[in-house]
């Protein structure tokens, strides 16, 4: 087939072309697209609203933050690598997602297939129950539930995803069996734990600090007590050894120059170093964490060894 | 409310008035075009209003919003398609309004309950939303499986002719919503094996590719206009003022409807709009008009969708959880401007959040004058353009409508081959709107039951979680009961006045050859969707089986009755004829699909748009036309892919040429 080959080595020819020119150009050139696999209202799109700003101010370049939602992200992610890999385009990425989905089942995309350039913060797990909910301490669930094993509701968002992991990972460190209800997307577990269906609900400290009032966090997987709810302990502390939630970070189609992807962790870091954005980060319950493309690797490794365990638990559950 | 003479008065501020507008014009727009939504729009706006007055940013976004949703009905009323989720049900009587030459008037009627609606909810917002707020905590998961099919009880009605095929297409749907990764379970359902179909069929890529493919086949299989001109009447704003007054009890109750549904996270628009239409229908004396273009029906739906705008601000606002996808990019708007929702917003004595409300007030009563004028330009358009430009420019629109959905090619294929799918369906006598009703609801219904289920497992009390000890249930309950009931009284009731006037029909008939065809394929299928659900976990498992099931046991009735000739006419069912063209155009589209993530997207629709040109012109074409049609294509071709690629910023696909 001359056709194919010529459409090749043409299509070869323009890609080397664009990625010297990507090369030799000041990233970013242009408005750099943000796509986030999520729908909009979550964790990762109010970080990524964030970082729009500070972005702005150190670039000169607008970050136009657009949703492709679909399985859980894993449309998205098994899209990233057919994109322009210039640098204009950039997705958010999320753990344990990306590391749980290719473990338990085929999405279309492997763990090493993205690049990962910066994680920029994390979400602490935390156990929560509305206000009026008989459940005072942490122990009051885990002696609830080991009365009646299965007996008591856990919300969370998604199956296998990192609610899904906490519970398993709590089941796993105190005896309690809890029965996990998947919602899609964080507004429903808070309306389902708000309004009463669920007992317990799986979620961050950020889900803590925007229902206020209405709820309240049990137990937070710090390593030490979080500066927002300083009269609510640790799981360590409550020897349970969990500590971890949901990082979130950004990655690039793997045809990315290796310059770009480092010129784009370090603008990642100015961001984080933005005082305003930290303050505005940590107001809402967001952990800033900095990892940039140069520690990736190790990083990687560490949690996917810390996932594997849990997703085969997981996985025999199915 | 700290002071609401200057929240008025900031509000209503020359530079806030002049962005109300342009949010306006610009949402009515977007919603319009079909696959361009109010939450794209507003998602690549929000960096522009951080420059903004954090007042002033916000109404532009809410007038967006509220235009957008608005708009959704041109497109529903002029095409048959809806250009928004929410105006699904606005086909149902808009479109035949629009075939009879009414299509003026279905707009202008549009436009005045979008207009009425959108007051309404702006109205609960401001004054009820605390507790309003508290009565959504009170669905859950059970009720929203109720209200599913609630929405799907409009089955019946939509399938008149004949039931069992509405039932099976209805089912269909259901079985496009299990496709992809399944929620409860995680297990990978009815993919083919495809990485690309984890995502599931997106709803408006199969709303395009439904509605819209079978349109573009119909106006190619015969010369004369997509509409009937009909005479130049102005806006006809008095005939539908005088028809609103009458329908006065109509709009209130679906705007209610429409706000109650609106407050709901995760119910939205689609399905507020579909109940509201159910209940018109329902309490009308003229309900055997609708569907065949009563325009109680357009009042019914487009007030309701238009009153969710303001429902769904209500548990964004009270209590941080977004009601529909463009309120949590609205949200996130809010927080970036250090507003946090809440509980404890309307407590903070901050007055940017009333200022929101008032500018919401005012975006909608300019959809008045905006919605008026839009509309009639938008009518007279679709209607003066020859086919051989309109076929082209819809199937563009098609086409770059369901790749912006998520900027990836699969949805194109998605939406192509589902319309072609719809278009075969239609000659069988399977309508679209019951498989879209399906697609719509499947999801809903099937997370709310599994939920119950699990929830009243983990109680040990299934029954009491899914009705006995739920009284908002029980209302739903009733009202489904109601639904169902009616067409069996008004059966009585036409049975007393006309004796036997059903058999008169029967005699004579011939076998259906169609819909003995269609459903031997429903019955294959359901027979796939049993083998395969064997190898799925319990939860994921469950409606498989159920929907195979009865996919297989309704297939079997309905070829018994095409046997003896019981096809039905469906008021839907797509014409035969002109097949040639008709196949040359799914051809073409199909080709579309395929090719242009690899060739490109500005030179295939432009190659695209020149075969479905030549398509869609009947007679001599001159060659002083010719260059006419050949300029026009490039322009709107051009227009659009510089929109895409410019000003939404959408990643097209890396390919050979542009």
């Amino acid at each position: 087939m001359i056709g194919t080959t010529a459409r090749r080595l043409i299509g070869a020819t323009a890609l080397a072309v664009m990625g010297m020119a990507g090369a030799a150009l000041a990233f970013p050139d242009g408005p750099v697209t943000y796509i986030i696999p999520f729908n909009a209202g979550g964790e990762s799109d109010i970080t990524a609203r964030y970082q729009q700003q500070p972005f702005q101010k150190i670039t000169g370049q607008d970050l136009i933050v657009q949703y492709l939602p679909g399985a859980g992200g894993a449309q998205a992610w098994a899209g990233l690598n057919g994109m322009p890999g210039d640098g204009q385009t950039i997705m958010g990425t999320n753990l344990p997602h990306i590391v749980l989905q290719p473990m338990l089942q085929d999405p279309g995309y492997k763990t090493e297939d993205i690049a990962n350039v910066y994680m920029f913060h994390f979400t602490p797990d935390a156990l929560l129950v509305r206000a009026d909910s008989p459940y005072q301490t942490l122990q009051d669930v885990i002696d609830a539930a080991k009365k009646m094993p299965g007996g008591i509701t856990a919300g969370g968002t998604a199956t296998n995803s990192a609610n899904h992991v906490a519970n398993q990972l709590f089941a796993n460190a105190s005896g309690a069996e809890l029965t996990y209800i998947p919602y899609t997307g964080t507004g429903a577990t808070e309306s389902a734990l708000v309004g009463g269906e669920v007992d317990v609900l799986w979620g961050y400290t950020t889900v803590a600090v925007r229902q206020g009032d209405a709820v309240r966090p049990l137990a937070i997987a710090t390593e030490e007590r979080h500066p927002l709810f300083p009269d609510t302990p640790t799981f360590k502390e409550l020897g349970i050894d969990m500590v971890g939630g949901a990082y979130r970070g950004i990655g690039v189609p793997s045809s990315t120059p290796e310059d770009v992807r480092q010129q784009l962790s370090d603008i990642i870091g100015q961001v984080n170093a933005d005082p305003a954005f930290r303050t505005q980060m940590e107001n809402d319950g967001y952990a800033v964490i900095d990892v940039p493309y140069a520690d990736m690797d190790a990083f990687m490794a560490e949690r996917t060894a810390a996932y594997t365990a849990v997703a085969e638990q997981l996985r025999a559950q199915q | 409310m700290a002071n609401a003479a200057s929240i008025l008065f900031e509000a209503l501020s020359p530079l806030n008035l002049l962005l109300a507008v342009a949010g306006v014009l610009g949402g009515t727009i977007i919603g319009a075009l079909p696959g361009l939504s109010a939450t794209m729009a507003i998602a690549v706006l929000v960096p522009f209003t951080f420059v903004m007055d954090p007042a002033s940013g916000l109404i532009v976004l809410g007038a967006i919003y509220t235009g957008a949703i608005y708009g959704g009905a041109f497109a529903a009323i002029l095409v048959n398609t809806p250009g928004t989720p929410s105006a699904i049900a606005t086909t149902f009587d808009g479109y035949p309004m629009a075939k009879r030459g009414d299509g003026d008037l279905a707009v202008t009627l549009a436009t005045i309950a979008s207009v009425f609606g959108g007051l309404v909810g702006a109205f609960l917002l401001i004054t009820l939303s605390p507790w309003l707020a508290t009565l959504a905590l009170a669905f859950q998961s059970t009720e929203y499986f109720w209200l599913a099919l609630l929405g799907l009880t409009l089955i019946a009605t939509l399938s008149q002719g004949n039931l069992v095929k509405g039932l099976i297409g209805g089912l269909f749907g259901i079985f496009l919503s299990m496709i992809g990764v399944a929620v409860i379970g995680g297990d990978m359902r009815f993919t083919a094996g495809l990485p690309s179909m984890l995502g599931g069929i997106d709803i408006v890529a199969a709303l395009i590719g439904l509605y819209c493919v079978p349109v573009l086949i119909g106006m190619v299989a015969a010369p004369g206009q997509h509409l009937d001109p009909g005479e130049a009447r102005g806006f006809r704003l008095f005939e539908a003022i005088g028809l609103s007054l009458k329908n006065w009890f109509n709009l209130l109750r679906s705007s209610l409807i429409g706000t109650l549904v609106g407050i709901l996270p995760g119910a939205g628009g689609s399905i507020a709009s579909l109940i509201a239409y159910s209940e018109a229908r329902r309490a009308s004396s003229r309900s055997d008009h609708f569907g065949q273009g009563e325009p109680g029906g357009i009042l019914a739906t487009e007030s309701a969708n238009n009153a969710t705008v303001g429902g769904g601000f209500i548990p964004t606002l009270v209590l941080g959880i977004p009601g529909t996808p463009p309120d949590a990019v609205i949200m996130g708007a809010l927080m970036v401007q250090g507003i946090r929702v809440g509980p404890s917003l309307f407590q903070s004595g901050d007055d940017t959040v009333y200022v929101f409300m008032t500018g919401l007030v005012i975006a909608t009563l300019l959809m008045l004058p905006v919605g008026l004028v839009v509309g009639r330009y938008a009518y007279r358009f679709i209607v003066n353009v020859p086919k051989a430009i309109l076929v082209p420019l819809i199937a563009y629109m098609t086409v770059i409508g369901s790749f912006a959905i998520h900027a990836n090619p699969h949805e194109v294929m998605v939406m192509v081959v589902l319309g072609i799918v719809g278009w075969a369906a239609g000659l069988a006598g399977f309508g679209a709107s019951p498989i879209v009703l399906g697609l719509v609801l499947g999801q809903i219904a099937e997370q709310g039951f599994m939920r119950a289920w699990m929830i009243g497992g983990a109680r040990g009390d299934f029954l009491g979680q899914l009705l006995v000890n739920r009284p908002i249930s029980w209302g739903i309950v009733a009202l489904i009961l109601l639904t169902m009931m009616l067409p069996l009284l008004r059966m009585r009731r036409v049975g007393r006045r006309v004796p036997q006037p059903v058999n008169a029909q029967v005699v004579g008939r011939s076998v259906d050859r169609a819909g003995l065809a269609g459903s031997v394929v429903f019955l294959v299928l359901a027979v796939v969707i049993l083998l395969q659900a064997r190898g799925l976990s319990v939860m994921a498992a469950a409606f498989p089986y159920a929907v195979g099931t009865g996919l297989a046991l309704l297939s079997l009735i309905q070829i018994l009755r095409s046997l003896r000739g019981h096809g039905g006419v469906n008021s839907e069912s797509v014409s035969a004829d002109g097949t040639g063209r008709g196949l040359v155009l799914a051809a073409t589209m199909l080709g579309w699909a395929l090719i242009f993530p690899h060739l490109g997207l500005f030179v295939t629709s432009v190659l695209a748009c020149i075969i479905l040109m030549l398509t869609a012109q009947f007679g001599r074409l001159t060659a002083p036309r010719l260059a006419a049609y050949l300029a026009s294509i490039l322009v709107m071709v051009g227009l659009f892919y510089i929109t895409l690629d410019r000003v939404l910023n959408l990643p097209l696909p890396a390919a050979l040429l542009f």
